[in-house]
């Protein structure tokens, strides 16, 4: 493993980046926070800026103004390696904008996504499991 | 002055251009007026009346495009929207930008949204839409067509 890795590993901050979602599945990004479920026992903190992060949790639909800045943001502003995770519905299939004009396609062809955190919106539960299998899987122990 | 006065005196001003009013409920009234006359009811409306202007609608009722400019007198706690019809063909209707100027931008929105001309408007540039939305193009009216080849309009399952 290598270094970079491996200090990405020990405490990875979080970037949360919503792209015109309806800010149900932020409120559960934000209750990761709280005490009750409390990420940062695993090391996760949320930063402050997109060039501290090493984990873009990706929220909302995807519609065309938005992407064209989250695209600049994974190419150009983001330090690698650097993970991204799809949460809720809408930015992995879209949800109920599937036949939206202004949301042409999804997610993953915009930008490649590691995790995909299926619900609308997922439970914290669900954030802190899909970010903790993301980083077994990187580590390589299962 | 009471709501039925305000009605009446208002009827009484535009009688030439209203062409159907729905009194709805104590607190709603409908009007539906000629689009010429539009820029003096409105104003006549905000400015002597001291309504507030809320926000302006636009519908595609697919005979005829329309525009709702929705208005509240908070005294008499009543709700007066004016309602234009306009051509699908050639849809055009004065600008009340320049009386209210919150009008402003529902009327960007409108203009891209829908496709409506507002003539007088101080800059009808575009609001919402990405800039590599094609011109001409107006994703709310009811005959919109997919125009964007690489779209994906499955789930992927």
């Amino acid at each position: 493993m290598s270094v970079t890795l491996k200090a990405l590993l020990k405490s990875p901050w979080v970037f949360h980046l919503a792209t015109g979602s309806c800010n149900n599945c932020d409120i559960e990004i934000l209750d990761c926070l709280t005490p009750r479920f409390d990420i940062e026992r695993f090391g996760m903190k949320l930063a402050g800026s997109i060039r501290h992060a090493d984990v873009l949790l990706v929220t909302g639909s995807c519609n065309r103004k938005s992407m064209v800045r989250v695209k600049s943001i994974y190419e150009q502003q983001v330090p690698k390696p650097c993970v991204v995770v799809a949460v809720g519905e809408c930015s992995m299939s879209r949800g109920m904008f599937v036949h939206s004009y202004n949301c042409p396609m999804p997610l993953d062809k915009y930008i490649p996504v590691d995790v995909y955190i299926p619900g609308c919106p997922p439970k914290p539960e669900a954030i802190i499991a899909g970010v903790v299998k993301l980083i077994e899987k990187l580590k390589g122990t299962p | 002055m009471t709501r039925a006065a305000v009605l009446r005196d208002f009827q009484d001003r535009f009688r030439e251009d209203i062409l159907d009013f729905f009194d709805k409920s104590p607190k709603r009234a409908y009007f539906e007026i000629n689009p010429d006359a539009l820029v003096p009811a409105a104003t006549y409306i905000f400015r002597d009346l001291g309504a507030r202007f809320h926000i302006a609608s636009g519908v595609d009722a697919r005979t005829h495009l329309e525009i709702l400019y929705h208005f509240s007198i908070e005294t008499m706690n009543l709700l007066i929207s004016l309602r234009v019809k306009l051509d699908r063909e050639n849809p055009k209707v004065d600008s009340l930008a320049n009386v209210i100027k919150g009008a402003n931008w529902i009327e960007r929105e409108i203009h891209e949204l829908l496709g409506i001309d507002f003539p007088g408007h101080p800059e009808l540039r575009r609001l919402l839409l990405a800039d590599e939305w094609p011109e001409g193009v107006y994703p709310l009216r009811q005959d919109y067509q997919e125009w964007d080849k690489k779209a994906v309009r499955d789930r992927g399952v």
